[in-house]
């Protein structure tokens, strides 16, 4: 029975919040007003507490917002998102073949306990990512397509040592030198150098790691190699920020790591509260207790019309877009007329400017706003209940076929309210009578990855890395029962998005995923409805120099090195 | 030295002069206690109300509480014309109040329906045979009790589907423990008192013994477990349905719009706190009707 | 081992008091507790029983993600290694039995590399200090409030009690525990400049505890004041009551010796699961004041299907019911001396 209201997402560099990046910190902009060092803590909520530490674990952004400031990958993005730069790595070559990446590692980059980064730290790290018996949540972009000799990855026999270590040792992964960490691909992919600015991807010490099992263990136990990461004293991690305290449940405090190559950041305390009830968050920032918060839906019109929380709070885009799935498999939602008449009986106006409170936009497209490929040149989907009825009624498609279908829909506040107002549309303007399925989350999930529903939603995906190949993986056939829940299929559209992963060229590339959106589009795969907006109250003495798409969960989460505390 | 004004109630001045049956008896007491009459009212009056709802949105005396008007979300009572607000699609509190009387007096009533034989049997029977019998009854309350009852009801329904037998038999079979280990606990004091050595002794069947000095001396509790179970019960639905068994949305119940009015307590406070009252004043007409029942009951009050 | 009633084996004429301390008694007392403490070993085997199969039958698995990315089948088969989910149900069972013996009750799902115990551990004091303290608070105000309200029958006290207890019954713990942290953490912050306020949540050995323990307490308050209240009406109208006052004693010996003994039962009944679950946990004021106990324990563990954690949980609390009703039953003796023990 929660109630929680779970603030999710992935956020994006906003073109009117963006101000001049101090790189790494500490040597940078300083103000006159800054706060003393014993007053720079930042308090903000993270949500719900991390299932690991182990950055090679974390599979969710409320994970990831810590993993990014304990460790640091070998690459990042750029503030405009449209490349990548040096992190961790100061340089990268690529070969001719596009097969083999070369990453020159800073010379003077430290663990927080002293010692060097060697690229044998980060051969191991990209190792424990990648063995099987440890089961990371998020490992697919590491071998399904990429780095060499990971393609079996699911189906190498994780009781068996011996496998595994065969399997590990078979990884195109090397370290040439102390500071040079070389990997290879199956084939070539343009999209790669994104991959590595995951936050899985991050440098693991084998002497702590071994350390903390008390010694030695096989490639086939799935526990000991975990150990270092339950207790705060032996997580060394390469990043900004190191932990200091982990209080189960309660939050996590992280403080500056001497050793980080990009200098000290301006924050001496950094603490993440894991307060997964939306009010009271609320309740402690109007207290003073908390400084940054992600404002509850509900709460939404009551600081817009407060005169002082309203100037603290901001809204930030996020590379996320939400939809409806259709199951396609399912007569008549097999039928693209049908599943196009339903899209376009949704009015996306009212739906964001009303029941999401005039934070999210509307959208028709599948690519968010920030990122190439965005594009709205394809109306197909615009809202035109006249149209859709006619859709439908052409379809020889009669009330009676559909309105035993209902709506699936997960027991969060967010999703009963945005399907309660969808369906609403659909039965209004389409004549039909639909209900809602309101059932436990889990039961929801088991059943659409049986393809067990008529309609699902809200669906959505938000961002790993701003490449497209990143979202246009997930309506292939292929990815039927595991992302594209409506299993659809669009003659031509798998070979178009494999060619174009694969592709080197960008601009070709750029091409193609414009082909394949427009597919998505006209084929009403699923019913584009808007892209997410977070709303967050930052107290005003906070102040964030840079935020970026890369914000797990909280605006700014990925340079709190340039962050800092002003006098208050 | 003064007489507590409860003492002196009880204690039987006068001696009737006329023999009247017991039930004829409590029904003038109850008649004639002017809270408990006050209580049967207002649930006459809420029973009435949810018969007539769906006729007065039909008429279109109440607005439709399945319209939603986006553009009114959340507003206070009073405000656009809807005397009691509007919750989070802009539907009208007020008439969803009204019809969501139907599905939560009837889960609230029904289901302690279900709980009173379940729990008054068991009880009884553990309480009156004692030794092996209670203790093995007792054991299966224990066992019951630490039962995850959320697994159960997840169980529940997803093998009887979520109708709205599941929900009742859900709730009810996760509620019942409690009455009995009360009724248990009351037979065993009873058991042993004089009045009931001298009554077995004359030979009475001390089943129909237990029964008939229970029902008078000890309904108290009883009747206080049954009326506070209706607001749990109101509750446990909302809770249901927040797993997916219940009743689903659009459809109100007053349940429901607590839980999902504690999500704008500072946008809107009245949205949690008019459902709340409803429910309130169901457990207040049903306290009044109980303590009204238990006191033209009891042979002992006279006026 | 069972409570029954028996008159004492003396002439009627002795007094029907008897110490429960003296003799033969201490000693029937003492097997009688040995015996419900053994009880509870097939107690927690049925519960382990019941709860295991019960859970595997609920649909989803613990690696169906809420929200967000799902994990691949592959991820999914070497998760479902890792954690012995692939072996056959029964298989499973008697090693998660087999491991209890041992007090080694698994690592959680939702906590990598955490063990069930630890968890429990760690949040057990959280949790324990406020359910502790709610139950100091509910005993004394519910039991007086409910003789008070029962000795004044109908007066402004009594329609004062069962006001508020309609109030704490007709408002859910988390819509008080909300409406609380507005007036007495927001509001007053404001109002005061930040100079005097509750804290909104947390936990903390200081005034951070006053609203979560009020809040806990509340309903139980309400309910056990309305119980008490029945079971005093009931038994001021008894018998012996009426004999007594006839002796002339002074009122103060009449409502302590005879009322209050003699309605207690049906109060002690509920107030020993009252006390396993408010020292187990309350979701709703843990989650709502951001508690790190393990009262959300039991519900998460559900909600996501770590089955450890299901098993850890309710196993925990199947012990801790099973003593309170022991406590109960013990108190019956205590309370009414004529229940003997067999």
């Amino acid at each position: 029975m929660r109630l929680s209201t779970r603030i999710r997402a992935v956020a994006l560099a906003s073109a009117g919040l963006f101000l001049a990046a101090a790189c790494g910190g500490g040597g940078g902009t300083t103000n006159s007003n800054m706060a003393p060092p014993d007053k720079q803590i930042l308090r903000a909520n993270d949500g719900t507490e991390p299932n690991s530490y182990d950055p090679t674990q974390q599979t969710y952004s409320y994970e990831a917002a810590v993993g990014r400031n304990v460790f640091e990958a070998l690459l990042k993005p750029n503030a405009e998102l449209t490349d990548v730069k040096p992190a961790a790595a100061s340089k990268y070559d690529v070969s001719s073949d596009g097969l083999t990446y070369t990453f020159h590692l800073r010379t003077n980059a430290k663990w927080s306990d002293g010692k060097p980064v060697k690229a044998s730290d980060w051969v191991y790290g990209y190792q424990h990512l990648l063995n099987p018996a440890l089961a990371a949540g998020y490992v697919d972009p590491f071998f399904d397509g990429t780095i060499k000799g990971a393609e079996n990855y699911g189906s190498i026999d994780v009781t068996s040592a011996s496998a595994i270590d065969a399997f590990i040792a078979g990884l195109g992964l090397k370290a040439v030198d102390d500071n040079t960490f070389e990997i290879k691909l199956q084939h070539p992919a343009a999209y790669f150098k994104w991959v590595v600015t995951l936050w899985m991807a991050a440098p693991i010490r084998k002497d702590v790691v071994e350390a903390a099992a008390g010694g030695s263990f096989t490639s086939s136990d799935t526990t000991k190699p975990l150990a270092w990461a339950n207790d705060a004293k032996t997580i060394i991690g390469n990043g900004p920020f190191k932990i200091s305290e982990i209080v189960s449940k309660d939050h996590v405090t992280m403080v500056p790591n001497p050793g980080y190559w990009g200098g000290a950041p301006h924050l001496q305390q950094i603490i993440y509260y894991f307060i997964a009830d939306g009010n009271t968050a609320y309740s402690k920032y109007q207290t003073g207790a908390l400084d940054i918060i992600g404002v509850p839906t509900a709460d939404i019109t009551v600081v817009r019309g407060d005169p002082v929380l309203s100037k603290q709070a901001h809204l930030y885009p996020q590379l996320t877009t939400f939809w409806m799935s259709f199951n396609s498999t399912k007569a008549p939602f097999d039928k693209a007329a049908v599943r196009m008449a339903f899209a376009k009986s949704i009015d996306r106006i009212k739906l964001t400017k009303d029941v999401r409170h005039d934070t999210d936009q509307p959208i028709q497209s599948f690519i968010p706003k920030g990122m190439a490929g965005y594009d709205t040149s394809d109306n197909a989907q615009a809202y035109d209940p006249a149209a859709a009825k006619k859709l439908l009624s052409d379809a020889g498609v009669t009330a009676s076929q559909l309105n035993s279908f209902k709506l699936l829909t997960r027991n969060t506040t967010g999703s009963k309210t945005v399907n309660q107002f969808i369906v609403d549309q659909w039965n209004t303007n389409l004549g039909l009578n639909i209900q809602l399925d309101v059932i436990d989350s889990k039961t929801v999930t088991s059943r659409i990855r049986k393809g067990q529903f008529d309609i699902y939603g809200p669906d959505g995906w938000g961002a790993d890395y701003p490449d497209q190949q990143d979202w246009f993986d997930i309506f292939t056939s292929g990815a039927c029962h595991s992302l594209n829940w409506g299993c659809a299929t669009i003659p031509g559209y798998d070979d178009l998005v494999k060619k174009a992963n694969t592709e080197l060229d960008q601009t070709q590339r750029n091409k193609d995923y414009l082909t394949a959106h427009k597919m998505l589009i006209d084929n009403a795969v699923v019913a584009f409805m808007y892209q997410a907006y977070e709303y967050d109250l930052v107290a005003p003495y906070v102040n964030i120099t840079q935020t970026s798409f890369d914000d797990q969960n909280l605006p700014g989460d990925q340079n709190w090195q340039t962050a800092y505390i002003t006098n208050h | 030295m003064a007489i507590p004004v409860a003492l002196e109630q009880a204690i039987d001045w006068e001696i009737g002069e006329h023999q009247i049956g017991l039930w004829q008896d409590a029904w003038q007491r109850f008649r004639r206690n002017r809270l408990a009459v006050l209580g049967a009212a207002l649930v006459l009056l809420l029973v009435l109300i949810a018969f007539i709802s769906p006729l007065l949105v039909h008429f279109g005396l109440i607005i439709d509480p399945l319209k939603q008007q986006v553009e009114q979300i959340e507003v206070g009572p009073g405000i656009a014309g809807h005397p009691l607000g509007t919750d989070e699609l802009g539907r009208d509190t007020l008439s969803r109040l009204m019809y969501g009387s139907r599905i939560s007096l009837s889960v609230g009533i029904l289901v302690q329906g279900i709980i009173l034989p379940i729990g008054l049997a068991i009880g009884l029977a553990a309480g009156y045979f004692g030794g092996r019998i209670d203790n093995l009854l007792m054991r299966f309350t224990d066992i019951w009790y630490a039962f995850p009852d959320l697994i159960f009801v997840l169980v529940l329904v997803s093998v009887f589907g979520p109708s709205l037998l599941s929900i009742f038999g859900a709730i009810a079979l996760v509620n019942w423990v409690g009455l009995a280990r009360l009724v248990r606990g009351q037979v065993l004091s009873i058991k042993e008192k004089e009045f009931i050595e001298a009554a077995r002794s004359s030979g009475s069947a001390p089943l129909k013994l237990i029964v008939k000095h229970l029902l008078p001396n000890s309904l108290g509790p009883i009747i206080v477990t049954l009326t506070f179970g209706i607001p749990q019960a109101i509750f446990l639905e909302a809770v249901l349905s927040f797993l997916g068994v219940g009743i689903q949305p659009p459809t109100p119940t007053w349940g429901q719009m607590v839980f999902d009015g504690y999500e704008a307590i500072y946008a809107n406070p009245t949205s949690v706190v008019f459902p709340a009252l409803a429910i309130g004043f169901t457990l207040l007409a049903f306290s009044f009707i109980g303590d009204g029942l238990r006191d033209a009951l009891d042979p002992r009050m006279r006026r | 081992m069972a409570v029954t009633a028996g008159r004492p084996n003396r002439g009627a004429l002795l007094p029907s008091r008897v110490s429960a301390l003296t003799g033969s008694r201490a000693g029937s007392l003492t097997i009688f507790i040995v015996r419900r403490v053994l009880w509870m070993v097939p107690i927690v085997f049925f519960v382990i029983l019941i709860t295991f199969f019960l859970m595997h039958l609920a649909p989803g698995s613990p690696w169906d993600k809420d929200a967000g990315r799902q994990l691949s089948q592959v991820v999914v088969n070497n998760l479902n290694a890792k954690y012995g989910l692939n072996k056959p149900e029964y298989q499973q069972f008697l090693i998660y039995l087999w491991n209890a013996i041992h007090f080694d009750f698994g690592l959680s799902y939702q906590y990598s590399g955490k063990s069930v115990i630890k968890l429990i551990a760690e949040g057990w004091p959280y949790t324990a200090t406020i359910g502790v303290l709610a139950f100091l608070l509910i005993v004394p105000v519910g039991v007086g409030l409910g003789v008070l309200a029962a000795l004044r029958q109908n007066s402004r006290i009594d329609y004062i009690t069962m006001g508020f207890a309609t109030f704490a019954a007709s408002f859910p713990n988390f819509v008080i525990g909300a409406l609380m942290v507005v007036v007495f953490s927001v509001l007053m912050a404001k109002w005061t400049q930040r100079a005097f306020f509750l804290p909104a949540a947390d936990f903390g050995l200081d005034d951070h505890l006053i609203m979560p323990v009020i809040t806990l307490s509340l309903l139980p308050i309400a309910y056990t004041a309305r119980l008490t209240r029945a079971s005093t009406l009931d038994t001021i109208r008894q018998d012996y009551i009426r004999t007594a006052w006839a002796k002339g004693l002074s009122e103060r010996l009449v409502v302590i010796r005879h009322i209050l003994k003699n309605s207690l039962i049906p109060v002690v009944t509920t107030l020993g699961p009252t006390f396993a679950f408010l020292v187990t946990g309350s979701i709703i004021v843990e989650t709502v004041f951001n508690i790190p106990g393990i009262g959300r324990a039991f519900v998460t563990a559900v909600s996501s299907r770590d089955y450890p954690m299901i098993l850890g949980t309710t196993i925990l609390f199947s012990v801790i019911i099973a003593i309170a009703n022991l406590v109960v039953d013990v108190l019956y003796v205590f309370i009414d001396p004529r229940v003997r023990l067999t």
